[in-house]
């Protein structure tokens, strides 16, 4: 099935582009998702290590499945607030 | 009476009276409100000058998020009455609030205070916000440590 991935911030920068599309078997998991995206996007192995990934606005762990139709996201740990706070 | 939770990202500056006036009932007696905002210039760890921050979010998770911050709030402090939880994104200069989080209730000595520093500190772990700063130090992303786990 086809995916629709979200990149936001360093991994956006790394990407080179906001979204993607990629192709994954039926069932895949986080941990295999992201090796499929590090393998379509060199760029991105690094940050890999420390990605958070959601789907459908909640987060996932590396052991849950990519369900059909869902909404994807990676990004770096958070850092909203201010400078201070 | 239901109580009031205000939640959103903005483009806009933030408005802390209207925001109030939101959260405010006639029981109301009292309110903690925390803003941060962008420093100009820092003195400790690393001094340096910073010429603007650029903040980025994932909006509709970011507000389902927020959503969940005020309800862990509430589940902590049922004392709480309204919250509004805000954050400003794009190109903020310094000097300039980026975040809001006000807690109201009856009285000020039954955790208000605490209710609000809750809300800062776990919108800063699970709020799928960023920033970029650009300054003397040059330009980079700030990323956070926090590694949310399974039911955040």
């Amino acid at each position: 099935m086809r995916v629709k991935l979200l990149f936001f911030a360093t991994l956006r920068d790394r990407a080179g582009t906001k979204s993607a599309e990629i192709e994954i078997p039926d069932s895949t998991s986080v941990q295999r998702l992201k090796d499929l995206v590090a393998r379509d996007y060199p760029g991105l192995k690094a940050s890999m290590e420390t990605v958070l990934v959601s789907i459908n606005h909640e987060y996932a762990f590396d052991d849950a499945k990519v369900p059909a139709n869902a909404e994807i996201a990676l990004f770096p740990p958070v850092s909203g607030g201010s400078r201070e706070s | 009476m239901s109580f009031p939770t205000v939640f959103f990202i903005t483009e806009e500056e933030i408005n802390l009276n209207d925001l109030l006036a939101q959260i405010t009932l006639p029981t109301t007696g009292a309110a903690a409100i925390f803003t941060g905002m962008v420093r100009g210039l820092t003195k400790i760890n690393d001094p340096h000058e910073t010429a603007y921050l650029e903040y980025e979010a994932y909006v509709p998770m970011a507000e389902a998020k927020m959503r969940q911050v005020a309800e862990e709030i509430r589940e902590h402090w049922p004392v709480v009455e309204g919250i509004a939880i805000v954050q400003r994104v794009g190109r903020l200069y310094p000097q300039t609030p980026t975040v809001l989080i006000a807690c109201t209730a009856a009285h000020r000595d039954n955790g208000v205070f605490d209710a609000a520093r809750y809300g800062i500190d776990r919108l800063k772990e699970i709020v799928p916000i960023w920033k970029k700063e650009v300054g003397s130090n040059g330009e980079f992303w700030v990323e956070g440590e926090y590694i949310p786990r399974p039911g955040e």
